[in-house]
C-alpha cells in the first residue's frame, strides 16, 4: 500500500453490533458460492486462479517479473483468493437502516453502513457509519482514479427523473439499498480493492467531508503511473483474448437491454391486465347480490379473482423491484468494463509506441531505456489484474444470473401456485349445495 | 338422474302432436301430468340428450355447417351458412340409434321457429338462439359471421337451442317443432300458414311503451325487474371479461419475445448456455399455449351468453303478463262506463258528460223509443263485456299459473346450468395454472442441474 495510511478517525462509536444480523446469515449471492468455487476455464481466460504458475504475457513468472511490487500484490491476491471460501472471511459489510433527513437547503437519504472485520487495516472490529449516495459516488471515483487496471463494481443510476419516480417511496429507496449493498459487497469480496485506502475510510471515518474536501491524494502506485498514460497513441490491434472480451461485452450488454425492454413491457401488459381483473371479480359480487342459490357460489368466484389479481400484483412487484435493477447493474457493469479495456488499450500503445520508437532509433545496443520498461511493466500489470477480475466477474456474473433467473421462475410458480389454491378452495362451495339437493 | 320409466302406452301410441296453444283455444294451456312428473325428476342436464315425452328417445344433433351461396327473396346472389340437423331414434331395448331425419337449416328458419313458439307459448320462457353476430369478442376473435371459429360456436349454440326445446315438458310437443326436425320443404310455408304472425302482438314490438297498469302483480314486476338486471349484469360480465381475454393474450405473447433473445445470449455463454436455451425455449411454449387456454374460456363465455339472452326471454314473459293485466283493467273500465251510461240513460239523470248528452241538450230530446233502443244496445253491450271480462280474468289466471310453473323449472334449470359453469370455469383455471407452474419448475430443474459442475 502506498504509504503509511492516515489514523483512521473514531467512528461514530461502534454500539454493540451483536443484536444486528450477521452479514452472512442471510445468503447473498457471492457468499452462496461454498464448495462450487472452481471455475472452469471460461473461453476468455488462460488460466485459473489456483493456479501457482500463473503466466503472464511477457514468458514470465510472478517472481520474475521487474516490478517486485506488482509481483507481492499478486502473490497477496493468491493467497486471499484462496481464503475467500466464507469461513477465513476477515471483512463483512452490510448496508441498512435507510433514514430521510430534512435539512434547509435539501432533503435526502442515509444508509447506515456496518462493517465487521480483523484486519490490521482496521483500528477497531466493528464500525457503523451513515453514508448518502453522494459519497459512494466519491468512493466509486475514487477507486477508479487509485485502481484503474480494476473492474470497479457499478453504483444504481444516480439521477432520477422526478415527477416519474418518487426518490422518497419505500420501493425506490428500497432498490437503492440492495445495489447499494451490492456494491460494497462487491468491493469487499475483491483481492485488491478490499484493501483500498478510500474504501477504508469510507468504512470507517465519522465525517467524510473532512477527507472529501481535504482532497488527500491516496493513488495507489498504480494509479498514479495509469493516470499519467497519455491518450494519444492508437492501438492497432487488441490482443485476441481481450478482443475476445470486447466483442463478449459488446452482446451481452446489448441482449441485456433487449431482456429489460421486454420485461418493462411484460410489467407494463400485467399491470394492465390486473386493472381489468380488478374490475372483473366485483362483478360477480354485483351479480350474487341479485340471486338466490347462486348468491354464494358468485361471490366465492369473486373472492378467487380477488385473490388472484392480488398475487399478481405481488408478482409484478417482485419483477420491478428485483429482476429489472439486476438488468440495469450488469448493463452497467459492461459499460464500466469496456471503458477500463480502452484504458488496456491505451497502455498497450504507448509502450507499443515507445518500443518502436526505440526501434528505429537503430543502436548498436537495443538497450531498452527505463521508461519503455516502465511501460511494459505496466501493461502487464495491466493485462494480469484486468484477466483476474474479468474471470472473477465471469463467476459472479453466473452466480447472478442463475439466481436471478432461478428466483424469477420461482416468483412465478409461488403466483400460480396461489392462484391454484383460490380457484381448488371454491370447488368445495361450487359443489356443495347441488349435492345437498 | 334416473330417467322416467316410459309409459309402455305411450311407445304404442303416436305422442299428441297438436300444439296446445293454439289461436282460438285462447291462452288456456293446461300443464298436464307427464310434464310435471319429468320437471319433478329434473329435465335438464342428462336427459337434454333424451326426450322422454316421444313416441321413442330421440337425439338430436347439429352435425355440420356449410357455406352456400343462393338467391334470396331480391333474388340477388347472397352466401350463407346451412346447418346440418340429424334426428336419431334409440331403441329402448339395445340402445342403438338409427338416423331417421336428416336435413339442412339456416339460421333464419331457427329464428322463424323461435319466433312462432313465442307467440304460442307467450306464457313459457323459451329457450334463446345464439347471438345472431358476434358480440363481446376480445381482439384476435373475428366478428365475423364467416369465420369458421364463429360458426362452429354458433353450431353449438343452435344444437343447445334445439335439445333445450326437446328437453322442455311443453314445447317438445310441438307440431310445428316436429316439422321443423322433419319436413324439409314447405316447412316455412307451413309455419306462416298457423298465421301467427298475424297473433303477435306488435304492442309487444314496441320495447319502449310503457302500459300503466294500475294493479299491477308484484311477483311479475319483481321477476321483470331482476331480468333486467340479470340483462345488464351478464352484459357486463361479458363485456369485462372480453377484455380480460385481450389483456391476458398480451401478457403472454409478449413472454415469446423472450425467447430468440435468450437464444441468442445462450450462444455466448459457455456454463449458463444450456440453461439459457431452454429458458427461451420454454418462453416460446409458454407464450403459444395461450390460444388454448383462451379458446377454452370461449365455451365459458358462450355459458354466459346463454342465459343473458334467456334473460330477454324471462322478460318477455313479464311483458306479455303486463300486457294482458292491462287489456284486462282497459276491458273492466269499459265495462264501468257503459254500465254507468246505461244507468244514467234509465234513471234520466245526467252524472257523466256524453256526447249524446250534449246534443241532446242543444237539439234536444229523443224520442222514449229511441232511448229504449240505445238502452237495449248498451244492455247488450254490457252483457257481451261481461263474458268477456270474465273468460279474461279467466285466461289471465291460467297465464299466471301455468307461467309461474314454467318460471319456476327455469330457475331451477338456470342455477343448476350456472352452477356447473362455475365449476368448470374453475376447473378449467386450475388446469391451466398447473400447466403453467410446471412449466416454470422445469426452468427451475434446468438451471439447478446446468450449474451442479460450477
Amino acid at each position: 500500500m502506498a504509504g503509511g495510511p492516515p489514523k483512521a478517525l473514531p467512528s461514530t462509536g461502534p454500539h454493540s453490533l451483536r443484536d444486528m444480523p450477521h452479514p452472512l446469515a442471510g445468503s447473498s449471492s457471492e457468499e452462496a458460492v461454498g464448495g462450487d468455487s472452481t471455475p472452469s476455464p471460461d473461453l476468455l481466460m488462460a488460466r485459473s486462479f489456483g493456479d501457482k504458475d500463473l503466466i503472464l504475457p511477457n514468458g514470465g513468472t510472478p517472481a520474475g517479473t521487474s516490478s517486485p511490487a506488482s509481483s507481492s500484490s499478486l502473490l497477496n491476491r493468491l493467497q486471499l483468493d484462496d481464503d475467500i471460501d466464507g469461513e477465513t472471511r476477515d471483512l463483512f459489510v452490510v448496508v441498512d437502516d435507510p433514514k430521510k433527513h430534512v435539512c434547509t437547503m435539501e432533503t435526502y437519504i442515509t444508509y447506515r453502513i456496518t462493517t465487521k472485520s480483523t484486519r490490521v487495516e482496521f483500528d477497531l472490529p466493528e464500525y457503523s457509519v451513515r453514508r448518502r449516495y453522494q459519497d459512494f459516488d466519491w468512493l466509486r471515483s475514487k477507486l477508479e482514479e487509485s485502481q484503474p487496471t480494476h473492474l470497479i463494481p457499478p453504483l444504481p443510476e444516480k439521477f432520477v427523473v422526478k415527477g416519474v419516480v418518487d426518490r422518497f417511496s419505500e420501493e425506490f429507496v428500497e432498490t437503492r439499498r440492495k445495489a447499494l449493498d451490492k456494491f460494497l459487497k462487491r468491493i469487499t469480496d475483491h483481492p485488491v480493492l478490499s484493501f483500498n485506502e478510500h474504501f477504508n475510510i469510507f468504512l470507517t471515518a465519522k465525517d467524510l467531508n473532512i477527507y472529501k474536501k481535504q482532497g488527500i491524494a491516496l493513488l495507489t502506485r498504480m494509479g498514479e503511473s495509469v493516470k499519467h498514460v497519455t491518450g494519444g497513441y492508437k492501438l492497432r490491434t487488441r490482443p485476441l483474448e481481450f478482443a475476445a472480451i470486447g466483442d463478449y461485452l459488446d452482446t451481452f450488454a446489448l441482449k441485456l437491454g433487449t431482456i429489460d425492454r421486454i420485461a418493462q413491457r411484460i410489467i407494463k401488459e400485467e399491470i394492465e391486465y390486473l386493472v381489468e381483473l380488478r374490475e372483473y371479480g366485483p362483478v360477480y359480487s354485483t351479480w350474487s347480490a341479485l340471486e338466490g342459490e347462486l348468491a354464494e357460489p358468485l361471490e366465492g368466484v369473486s373472492a378467487c379473482i380477488g385473490n388472484c389479481s392480488t398475487a399478481l400484483e405481488e408478482l409484478t412487484d417482485d419483477m420491478t423491484e428485483d429482476f429489472l435493477p439486476v438488468l440495469r447493474e450488469y448493463i452497467l457493469y459492461s459499460d464500466s468494463m469496456k471503458s477500463v479495456l480502452k484504458k488496456r488499450d491505451q497502455v498497450q500503445a504507448e509502450y507499443e509506441a515507445k518500443l518502436e520508437a526505440v526501434a528505429l532509433r537503430k543502436e548498436d545496443r537495443p538497450k531498452v531505456p527505463a521508461d519503455v520498461e516502465k511501460c511494459q511493466d505496466r501493461m502487464e500489470c495491466f493485462n494480469a489484474d484486468l484477466k483476474a477480475d474479468m474471470e472473477r466477474w465471469q463467476n459472479n456474473k453466473r452466480q447472478d444470473f442463475r439466481q436471478l433467473l432461478m428466483g424469477m421462475a420461482d416468483k412465478n410458480i409461488q403466483y400460480y401456485e396461489k392462484c391454484l389454491m383460490a380457484w381448488e378452495s371454491i370447488i368445495p362451495l361450487l359443489q356443495e349445495k347441488q349435492e345437498a339437493k | 338422474m334416473e330417467q322416467a320409466t316410459p309409459d309402455p302406452e305411450r311407445q304404442l301410441q303416436p305422442a299428441p302432436l297438436e300444439p296446445l296453444g293454439r289461436s282460438d283455444a285462447g291462452l288456456g294451456v293446461t300443464v298436464d301430468e307427464e310434464a310435471e312428473r319429468a320437471r319433478e325428476e329434473g329435465s335438464g342436464g342428462d336427459t337434454m340428450t333424451h326426450n322422454n315425452f316421444w313416441l321413442k328417445k330421440i337425439e338430436i344433433s347439429v352435425s355440420e355447417a356449410e357455406k352456400r351461396t343462393g338467391r334470396n327473396a331480391m333474388n340477388m346472389q347472397e352466401t350463407y351458412t346451412a346447418y346440418l340437423i340429424e334426428t336419431r331414434s334409440v331403441e329402448h331395448t339395445d340402445g342403438q340409434s338409427v338416423l331417421t331425419d336428416s336435413l339442412w337449416r339456416r339460421y333464419s328458419e331457427f329464428e322463424l321457429l323461435r319466433n312462432y313458439l313465442l307467440v304460442y307459448y307467450p306464457h313459457i320462457v323459451v329457450p334463446p338462439l345464439p347471438e345472431k353476430r358476434a358480440e363481446f369478442v376480445w381482439h384476435k376473435l373475428s366478428a365475423d359471421n364467416m369465420d369458421p371459429d364463429f360458426v362452429e360456436r354458433r353450431r353449438i349454440g343452435l344444437e343447445n337451442f334445439l335439445l333445450r326445446i326437446a328437453s322442455h315438458p311443453i314445447l317438445c310437443r310441438d307440431k310445428i317443432f316436429y316439422l321443423f326436425l322433419t319436413q324439409e320443404g314447405n316447412w316455412k310455408e307451413t309455419v306462416n300458414e298457423t298465421g301467427f304472425q298475424l297473433k303477435a302482438d306488435s304492442r309487444l314490438k314496441a320495447l319502449n311503451a310503457t302500459f300503466r297498469v294500475k294493479n299491477p302483480d308484484k311477483r311479475f314486476t319483481d321477476l321483470k325487474h331482476y331480468s333486467d338486471e340479470l340483462q345488464s349484469v351478464i352484459s357486463h360480465l361479458l363485456r369485462v371479461r372480453a377484455r380480460v381475454a385481450d389483456r391476458l393474450y398480451g401478457v403472454y405473447k409478449v413472454h415469446g419475445n423472450y425467447g430468440r433473445v435468450f437464444s441468442e445470449w445462450s450462444a455466448i455463454e459457455k456454463e449458463m448456455g444450456d440453461g439459457l436455451q431452454s429458458a427461451g425455449h420454454h418462453m416460446d411454449v409458454y407464450a403459444s399455449s395461450i390460444d388454448d387456454i383462451l379458446e377454452d374460456e370461449e365455451h365459458y363465455a358462450d355459458q354466459l351468453k346463454e342465459y343473458l339472452f334467456y334473460a330477454e326471454a324471462l322478460r318477455a314473459v313479464c311483458r306479455k303478463h303486463e300486457l294482458m293485466q292491462y287489456d284486462l283493467e282497459i276491458a273492466a273500465q269499459d265495462l264501468a262506463s257503459k254500465k254507468q251510461q246505461c244507468e244514467e240513460l234509465a234513471t234520466g239523470t245526467v252524472r257523466t258528460f256524453s256526447l249524446k248528452g250534449m246534443t241532446t241538450k242543444l237539439f234536444g230530446q229523443e224520442t222514449p223509443e229511441q232511448r229504449e233502443a240505445r238502452i237495449k244496445v248498451l244492455e247488450e253491450q254490457i252483457n257481451e263485456g261481461e263474458q268477456q271480462l270474465k273468460s279474461k280474468n279467466l285466461e289471465g289466471r291460467e297465464f299466471v299459473k301455468n307461467a309461474w310453473a314454467d318460471i319456476e323449472r327455469f330457475k331451477e334449470q338456470k342455477n343448476r346450468d350456472l352452477k356447473e359453469a362455475l365449476i368448470s370455469y374453475a376447473v378449467m383455471q386450475i388446469s391451466m395454472c398447473k400447466k403453467v407452474g410446471f412449466g416454470f419448475n422445469e426452468d427451475i430443474c434446468i438451471f439447478r442441474s446446468t450449474y451442479k459442475f460450477l
